[in-house]
């Protein structure tokens, strides 16, 4: 009987037993072992993984839902493992595996329950009793996620998860370039919507 | 000198960058990777089969393991297909019915296979398969059709749907999976939508997310989610459409792009097709700057800019000369896809015509 999504991800008091025998391996190589049922490998892949998949889920639907999708993306993706032809474009897959849970989420959702007001009640109940600090992070949040698409993931993944833009280029699959130009041209728009509020933080 | 801290950390960060970068933080993922190892252990529970060989004595365990080998092998030599799958190709899997994949029929409830470049699918009225490549996305294809796979590579994919329908979702680049039809070719902008020909090689596209760029000798649609195109062999794709536009409006898209039995019948149907544009519909207007004449441009032009402000930059002359800078600046400020995506694939188109007439 397949067990379910909870089971598969119960975290008994193990050791760190993903991470230890694959810290020094190249994706790839990850991504082969993977392929050949190592599930080590794949456990690591999560760890070198999981940022930017929640980054990409974050940028389209609540905060908590993000989290709990992450597990998802990559259950959706471990017995899919051994249909990626070009075990390079792992993280590229995977990016998209996430952008479509992200769709699905939508489509599961309840009609009459606008995107956005889901998001300001859940990520505003998941930090409940929050400081003005924590106000102002919410607001700065849903002004990301109003930016276009095309800069709402780059300055998420820089921002909410630290990755370097580099970093984001070689996760994500896309050039170098196009990171760099999205990530200034969102950040400038982004400087023009914050400029409406008042933070607060430098105030405290 | 590298000083860019947005880019890679280096330099300083000025005030606010430095706030917005401590400000998200706060909701950075801290969940730690699951015990995937512990989790297949979990799975892994000894079935009935495994139970009864191993709980008899080893050497009837052996005998048993052994004869059943022998059956395996014989049925193995009388049931394997002519078909053996090899080098890059889709994974086809039955859904219903029995596809065929060139001579070879998938009929098992587990029916699996490989479509390879050249080789055709084929479903009769009862038959379902879907098509398959992990990096690239999914085809289903319904009951009636035939579809080709033409090139499989590292960054191109290419279908040719000579009938029936097929429903893609694809998550490859931009650019990189094309499905031919007798009369367009269909280019992922990163999407998914439903492709339908006819015996008279006519078509039908419907896009249901991101966007698709409908091609055929230098006549482009594109069709944002929500929207549907048709297509004949000539003239090629039609102008789309949202899918919720009046009746009137399609009916008019209809006969101006293929139904007109005289010019001033066309003429009526372009009247028609600017008195119930709406708003939403300004992308179809501005399809057809590139399929009116010169005469009737401004009028379409005067109605576009009047649902849509004209973006910066862009002027009345510039659109009626079509001005492919002005034209792409219009076509982004519907926010309906970055156009500069579909340039690029262009560009990709040309560059082996160029080299191939510079040699």
């Amino acid at each position: 009987m397949a067990l379910s999504v909870e089971a598969r991800f119960a975290q008994p008091d193990y050791p760190a037993m993903n991470s230890a025998p694959h810290a020094d391996r190249d994706d790839e190589s990850l991504v082969k072992a993977a392929q050949h049922g190592d599930r080590a490998a794949f456990g690591q892949l999560y760890q070198r993984y999981a940022r930017m998949v929640h980054g990409i889920l974050l940028t389209r639907v609540p905060g908590m839902a993000a989290e709990d999708l992450v597990h998802d993306v990559f259950v959706k993706v471990l017995p899919r493992m051994k249909s990626l032809r070009d075990t390079s474009r792992f993280g590229p897959w995977l990016a998209s595996i996430a952008r479509n849970r992200a769709m699905d989420f939508h489509r599961r959702a309840k009609p009459n329950s606008p995107f956005d007001d889901q998001i300001g009640n859940i990520d505003a109940a998941q930090h409940s009793g929050s400081s003005m600090a924590m106000e102002d992070a919410m607001a700065l949040l849903n002004a990301l996620r109003d930016l276009p698409e095309t800069y709402r993931e780059p300055l998420v993944l820089r921002f909410v998860e630290g990755m370097t833009g580099p970093e984001i280029a070689a996760r994500t699959g896309l050039t170098p370039g196009s990171v760099r130009v999205n990530l200034h041209r969102g950040m400038q728009l982004l400087r023009e919507k914050w400029q409406g509020h008042k933070p607060r933080v430098g105030n405290e | 000198m590298k000083n860019d801290y947005l880019w890679d950390g280096s330099g300083e960060p000025d005030p606010e960058l430095e706030h917005f970068e401590k400000s998200l933080a706060q909701f950075r993922y801290s969940g730690s990777a699951p015990n995937f190892v512990a989790a297949e252990a979990a799975q892994g529970k000894p079935s009935v089969f495994a139970a009864l060989i191993f709980g008899w004595s080893p050497r009837f365990a052996a005998a048993t393991l052994l004869i059943l080998a022998l059956v395996a092998a014989g049925l193995l030599l009388r049931v394997t297909p002519t078909v053996t799958p090899n080098g890059p190709g889709w994974h086809v899997a039955r859904l219903s019915g029995t596809p065929q994949v060139g001579h070879f029929s998938l009929a098992g409830d587990t029916s699996k296979t490989q479509l390879r470049v050249g080789q055709l699918l084929v479903t009769d009225d009862e038959s379902r398969a879907s098509l398959n490549v992990a990096e690239v996305g999914e085809v289903y294809v319904d009951p009636g059709s035939r579809v080709r796979l033409m090139e499989s590579g590292s960054d191109h994919e290419r279908l040719a749907l000579e009938l029936g329908t097929i429903h893609a979702a694809i998550w490859a680049p931009p650019g990189q999976f094309v499905v031919d039809t007798p009369s367009a070719s269909a280019i992922d902008l990163g999407c998914a939508y439903t492709l339908q020909v006819k015996e008279d090689g006519s078509g039908m596209l419907h896009t249901t997310l991101g966007w698709v760029g409908f091609h055929k000798d230098g006549h482009d649609s594109f069709i944002p989610a929500g929207a549907m195109c048709m297509t004949r062999r000539v003239p090629g794709p039609g102008t789309p459409y949202f899918e919720d536009a009046s009746r009137k409006l399609r009916d008019a898209i209809h006969a101006f792009d293929f139904d007109s039995p005289s010019p001033e019948a066309r003429e009526q149907a372009l009247i028609t097709i600017l008195a119930e544009a709406r708003s939403r519909d300004a992308f179809t207007l501005w399809h057809l700057l590139f399929r009116v004449n010169d005469d009737e441009r401004g009028q379409v032009y005067d109605r576009l800019s009047s649902l849509v402000k004209a973006p910066a930059g862009v002027t009345r002359e510039g659109t009626l000369a079509l001005n492919p800078q002005m034209l792409d600046a219009w076509w982004n400020a519907f926010d309906l896809g970055d156009i500069s995506v579909w340039r690029f694939w262009e560009q990709k188109q040309a560059a082996p015509l160029l080299k191939k007439n510079t040699r």
